[in-house]
């Protein structure tokens, strides 16, 4: 019997970009303003009237081979036997190593913690046994989640019988995010590449 | 990208990790090390007219290696667990490389100080050879710091480590010209018109010894852009920030233009024989290596990841 690995795939067929999944994780984690651990990207594509909104919702990938994990220098970032990146909070020093390694974005300093925190597939919630509060909430039911290497879970048999893709594959990182049909310009890093268009510049400066 | 109109109407991104302490630190633990090798080849070399070069370096190596991790724990959010370091260290992060050589290091460098001072030359030549690794890995591996933090194409090159150090060589011994500058003018008076020539004599060359060192760092500069130009979309993209982008006034205007090319001029050009044109030019070195690592720190972070 092989280990536990969660995996989330998400169906952007179904996805109708309603921001529920960001408000559940703010709720179910009390994810302070300014920051989030889950959120919804949207982008516009085309002139009117042949146009289309593409959505992205974002969360940690809770990658097999974290970089975060690997570079953490206190072990504070560690990695479960079921796959979850997981932060202790009594260790991290707030160093924010593992925000400048991540590829995805999807790591912040909790302002009110002064800690470094992210999505743990709702952890707490999967060890009771119940689904993430964002999948939980999902009216589409656009969020599958579950044990990927139990061939029986939908997870698995969605996987198996879907054509998925990951983000950023080059990164070498092995995200356990996988999206069905989802757009290419709204995976891929569009708003340096609107910038540098339409600005001339490549980006504008956030501190 | 050749898709048309394309709006962003929502994303999330999240602050900069890495604020100006990071790149100051790099800036301190670079002139530690740079002054650190300078003064062992002082003291290898064993000459007399090199002695007080020899004592100025040995001091400010673990000065200023004090000041540096200063600015590592007031960056840190919690600056109260910075022993979690020591205790709950990863041997796959180089920040924990980075604690521990950051404790050994300026003790080395305190009692290898002790030794010059108290004119103990075979003890002080020893520890010096031993230092030297210390001190190259000390600063070395900062560059390992950006370079495996895979997610920022601008650091996630080979030639980063090799560029902080031989970025750190020019400025710290840019630091040394100017200390030694100043004493030769206001602190030496005592000295005969013969140990102030040679005094001169020596400062010249050590600048000279610094032309030749940025002219290397611009080789690695160089084929290090090269490389990210030809390199994937992210590197490109971070190619170009730094050369055309916005940080290009600091990186072509200060760091390369002011910070390398003039101060190279005025060290092997008409002025080589000026004091005051070199203390200028070891100035200047200075600010350019702190606005290299300015464009460095900041600059590999703003480059929006999604």
């Amino acid at each position: 019997m092989a280990n536990k690995r969660y995996a989330m795939v998400i169906d952007m067929r179904r996805c109708i970009g309603c921001h529920a999944c960001t408000v559940a994780c703010k709720a179910e984690m009390a994810v302070p303003l300014e920051v989030n651990a889950t959120w919804l990207k949207i982008i516009e594509k085309g002139t009117y009237p042949d146009t289309r909104r593409y959505y992205l919702p974002r969360m940690c990938n809770n990658c097999t081979d974290a970089i975060c994990a690997r570079n953490c220098p206190t072990k504070a970032t560690y990695k479960r036997d079921d796959g979850i990146v997981m932060v202790d909070q009594h260790r991290c020093i707030g160093c924010k190593y593992c925000i400048a390694s991540c590829p995805y974005d999807t790591r912040y300093v909790n302002p009110l913690k002064n800690i470094v925190q992210k999505c743990y597939f709702c952890s707490h919630r999967v060890d009771a046994g119940l689904q993430p509060a964002c999948v939980e909430t999902c009216p589409t039911k656009a969020m599958i989640f579950g044990d990927k290497n139990d061939t029986k879970s939908e997870v698995a048999q969605v996987l198996a019988t879907n054509a998925t893709v990951v983000l950023k594959k080059e990164m070498q990182t092995n995200p356990q995010v996988f999206y069905i049909s989802a757009d290419e310009t709204v995976m891929s890093n569009v708003e340096k590449d609107i910038n540098y268009r339409t600005e001339g510049t490549l980006i504008k400066i956030r501190i | 990208m050749e898709n048309g109109d394309v709006n962003v109407i929502y994303s999330v991104q999240h602050q900069l990790p890495l604020v100006m302490y990071i790149g100051q630190y790099f800036f301190f633990t670079g002139l530690s090390a740079g002054s650190f090798v300078i003064s062992v080849i002082a003291t290898l070399l064993g000459r007399k007219e090199f002695k007080p070069i020899g004592k100025i370096t040995a001091i400010l190596a673990p000065a200023l290696l004090i000041i540096a991790p200063i600015n590592l724990i007031a960056d840190l959010e919690q600056p109260l667990r910075f022993w979690h370091l020591f205790l709950y260290y990863n041997w796959t992060s180089p920040i924990t490389y980075g604690s521990f050589l950051l404790t050994a290091y300026p003790i080395m460098g305190i009692i290898y100080a002790i030794m010059v001072y108290t004119d103990r030359q075979k003890a002080a030549k020893v520890l010096g050879i031993l230092g030297i690794p210390l001190a190259i890995s000390v600063h070395g591996y900062t560059g390992f710091i950006l370079a495996l933090a895979k997610a920022r194409a601008l650091w996630n090159t080979a030639a980063m480590p090799t560029i902080f150090l031989v970025s750190a060589m020019v400025s710290g011994i840019g630091l040394v010209v100017i200390i030694a500058a100043v004493r030769w003018k206001w602190f030496d008076k005592k000295a005969t018109p013969e140990t102030r020539d040679q005094d001169k004599k020596l400062i010249l060359q050590l600048a000279t010894f610094m032309a030749y060192i940025i002219m290397l760092d611009l080789f690695l500069i160089l084929s290090d852009i090269l490389v990210l130009l030809t390199a994937h979309s992210d590197a490109y993209e971070a190619g170009m920030l730094i050369l055309t982008g916005n940080f290009a006034p600091l990186f072509v205007g200060v760091e390369i233009i002011l910070g390398s090319i003039i101060p190279m001029i005025l060290v092997l050009g008409p002025t080589r024989k000026n004091m005051t044109a070199i203390v200028v030019a070891s100035i200047l070195v200075n600010i350019g290596v702190y606005a290299m690592r300015f464009v460095m720190v900041i600059g590999g972070q703003t480059i929006p990841l999604s």
